[in-house]
């Protein structure tokens, strides 16, 4: 008995032994250029190992008093949020219809839907370049709401679709006979039912419009509608050479909405992320 | 309180039959129980009526109006299934109250009308708790009490019992048919069990293959069975079918000899005969065989008698008891013995 509580105590410190691991991996990336942002510049370039580093807010004031940093954030919140509900408004309704609508050629369509996000980017980078201008939308965060839109509308239709594919037939057969319509059945019973689903695709594509560089700095060519990651490039050049703290901080503030999002939803999230797996 | 009417339904999916050739009127207030195996045409049955699926040809009139191509949501039906489909994300308050919205009833009767549901199926205490927090038994009353809350034209179940335990299914059974009588809808019921079946319906309507076997109340499907497979589904044990011959007035088949006076010569021929219809007897039967098993149930003691090659069923007094392999004789009821040809299966009255 005594030998079998040890084997548990040991299975249980081992794990958390490969899980603290994992984490210290996982975090020490963003410890690190948490570090290099709160420290003098002189102190990041100097070849001597430091152990014992400087606390410094300069990279913190350079980046919110010499450069509008909360401008290039509002920019990217706006495009970031943007870009996925216009996501959701197309891609719930797109879903429902791939799951569950009898149609001729509707797995082609599904499949075709898919298949743009196997596209390279710079193949359209320059057809999205003339058409934002002949739309008059360069350099303005709505066409970078689309842009990002765009990318990710097919794999944010087809998580939903895998969803919606595990609700059994019976939800949406008895609220058709308790009297609703289509839109009434998707908004009302197949939306709550598939909400893991929902911020799984949206965290998903929160992530990967955070992360899109090509696009936004093909539209974007002032602060107008420049946003954190094509901030992070302003830093790289010039006669001030690389600031590295200040593009260690503003990766770091680029990396904390995301990170908090994720915190507030893990619960849905792992749910979600596991739900689509296994048929029930 | 709808009249039904199914006039040549059928339907297919390719060359496979779901439902072929399903004629029959359900009358007002009726309540008919579409009974047989799975994959049989009853689900698809109910599912024409209901609207959920539309026949490949033939009519369905909901009092005298023809429902084809009309929606679902536009016939009045209120369904109870299998799985319960209750709204994960509702109260059980709001999933009963989900039709009264849809169906545009005036907001100012919903919480009595949801009440009343409720009341009916004693889920009161339970109006606040989300359908994940409730166990089989309550899932099922309150998809009841959905069902019922706007008092539909037709009650339509889909094996709502199926996956409850015996005890909480024979206490809803008797729910669901008193319910019915108080409310007085005309209810289609679908199961494969015949328990189910016998004690709820005004008329069963057994199916197997996708076509109606036979449609009779209760009594007419146990007694007075159409052929061999309503024989041999109605009833438990069921209806022992012996395959011989009938010659010179007697059917004669391995270790059995009944006489059958006035019966000509038949080449081929099934005798049926129920175990509930049959004495274990010392002095002379008809059936004579070594004993196979012997399972004392308290009630009634089965008695498997083997008689030749094949095994037959007796339900024999509660005390009986006898070694296996003993010899047993077993005096049939005269009155009670079924013949059906041995090529179709049908009786032969």
């Amino acid at each position: 008995m005594a030998s079998l509580r040890t084997t548990r105590r040991d299975s249980r410190l081992l794990r958390y032994l490969i899980l603290g691991t994992w984490a210290l991996v996982c975090l020490v990336p963003v410890a690190w250029f948490l570090s290099i942002g709160l420290r003098p510049r002189v102190e990041i370039i100097t070849p001597r190992p430091i152990y014992w580093p400087t606390f410094s807010l300069d990279a913190w004031h350079m980046i919110w008093e010499d450069w509008p940093m909360a401008r290039y954030l509002r920019n990217s919140v706006a495009a970031i949020f943007g870009s996925v509900l216009i996501d959701l408004v197309l891609a719930i309704p797109a879903a429902y219809s791939l799951a569950r609508y009898q149609y001729r050629g509707r797995d082609d369509i599904a499949f075709y839907i898919l298949s743009t996000r196997m596209m390279a980017p710079a193949i359209v980078a320059i057809p999205i370049f003339f058409l934002f201008r002949s739309l008059g939308l360069l350099d303005t965060v709505w066409a970078l709401m689309i842009v990002y839109a765009a990318i990710n509308l097919s794999l944010v239709t087809w998580i939903i679709r895998s969803y919606m594919l595990d609700i059994p037939k019976e939800l949406e057969d008895a609220a058709r006979t308790d009297g609703a319509s289509d839109l009434r059945i998707l908004w009302e019973v197949i939306v709550p039912a598939i909400r893991p689903g929902i911020i799984t695709a949206s965290v998903i594509a929160m992530i990967f419009a955070i992360n899109e560089f090509l696009f936004t700095l093909l539209i974007a060519s002032t602060p107008n509608a420049y946003t954190m990651s094509v901030a992070l490039a302003n830093f790289t050049g010039g006669s001030d050479g690389v600031i590295y703290n200040a593009i260690a901080l503003v990766a770091f503030l680029a990396f904390l909405p995301v990170f908090l999002v994720v915190l507030l939803i893990q619960r849905h999230l792992s749910r979600g992320l596991t739900m689509g797996a296994v048929k029930g | 309180m709808a009249r039904i009417e199914l006039r040549n339904v059928e339907k297919r999916w390719g060359a496979v039959w779901g439902v072929r050739g399903v004629n029959l009127d359900i009358a007002e207030e009726e309540f008919v129980v579409f009974l047989g195996p799975s994959g049989c045409g009853k689900t698809t049955t109910m599912r024409m009526i209901a609207g959920l699926e539309e026949p490949s040809s033939g009519e369905i009139l909901m009092d005298g109006e023809n429902m084809n191509g009309v929606d679902a949501r536009d016939r009045d039906v209120a369904m109870v299934f299998q799985g319960y489909a209750l709204y994960p994300n509702m109260t059980v308050y709001e999933n009963i109250r989900f039709p009264l919205r849809m169906r545009k009833v005036p907001r100012s009767q919903h919480d009595a009308l949801v009440r009343r549901a409720a009341e009916m199926v004693q889920l009161t205490e339970l109006l606040d708790r989300k359908p994940g927090a409730l166990s089989g038994g309550q899932r099922q009353r309150a998809a009841l009490a959905r069902a019922i809350v706007r008092q539909p034209k037709v009650f339509l179940m889909d094996e709502p019992l199926s996956n409850l335990d015996a005890k909480l299914r024979q206490h809803m059974r008797v729910q669901i048919r008193h319910i019915q009588r108080d409310l007085r809808i005309t209810t289609v019921y679908v199961t494969h069990d015949q328990i189910e079946a016998m004690t709820l319906a005004d008329r069963i309507v057994v199916m197997r293959s996708a076509e109606i076997q036979q449609i009779g109340t209760p009594d007419e499907i146990y007694n007075d069975p159409a052929n061999t497979f309503v024989a041999g589904f109605i009833g438990a044990p069921p209806m022992n079918l012996v395959e011989g011959g009938i010659e010179g007035g007697v059917f004669r088949a391995p270790g059995l000899e009944v006489p059958l006076p006035g019966r000509g010569d038949l080449g081929r021929v099934i005798l049926g005969f129920r175990p509930e219809d049959c004495a274990v007897s010392m002095d002379g039967g008809e059936l004579r065989g070594c004993v196979y098993g012997v399972e004392p149930t308290g009630d009634v003691t089965y008695l498997t008698l083997k008689a030749g090659e094949r095994l037959i069923e007796i339900k024999a007094d509660r005390q009986f008891r006898a070694p296996l392999d003993s010899p047993v004789q077993v005096a049939l009821d005269p009155a009670r013995l079924y013949l059906f040809d041995g090529e179709t299966g049908r009786r032969i009255r």
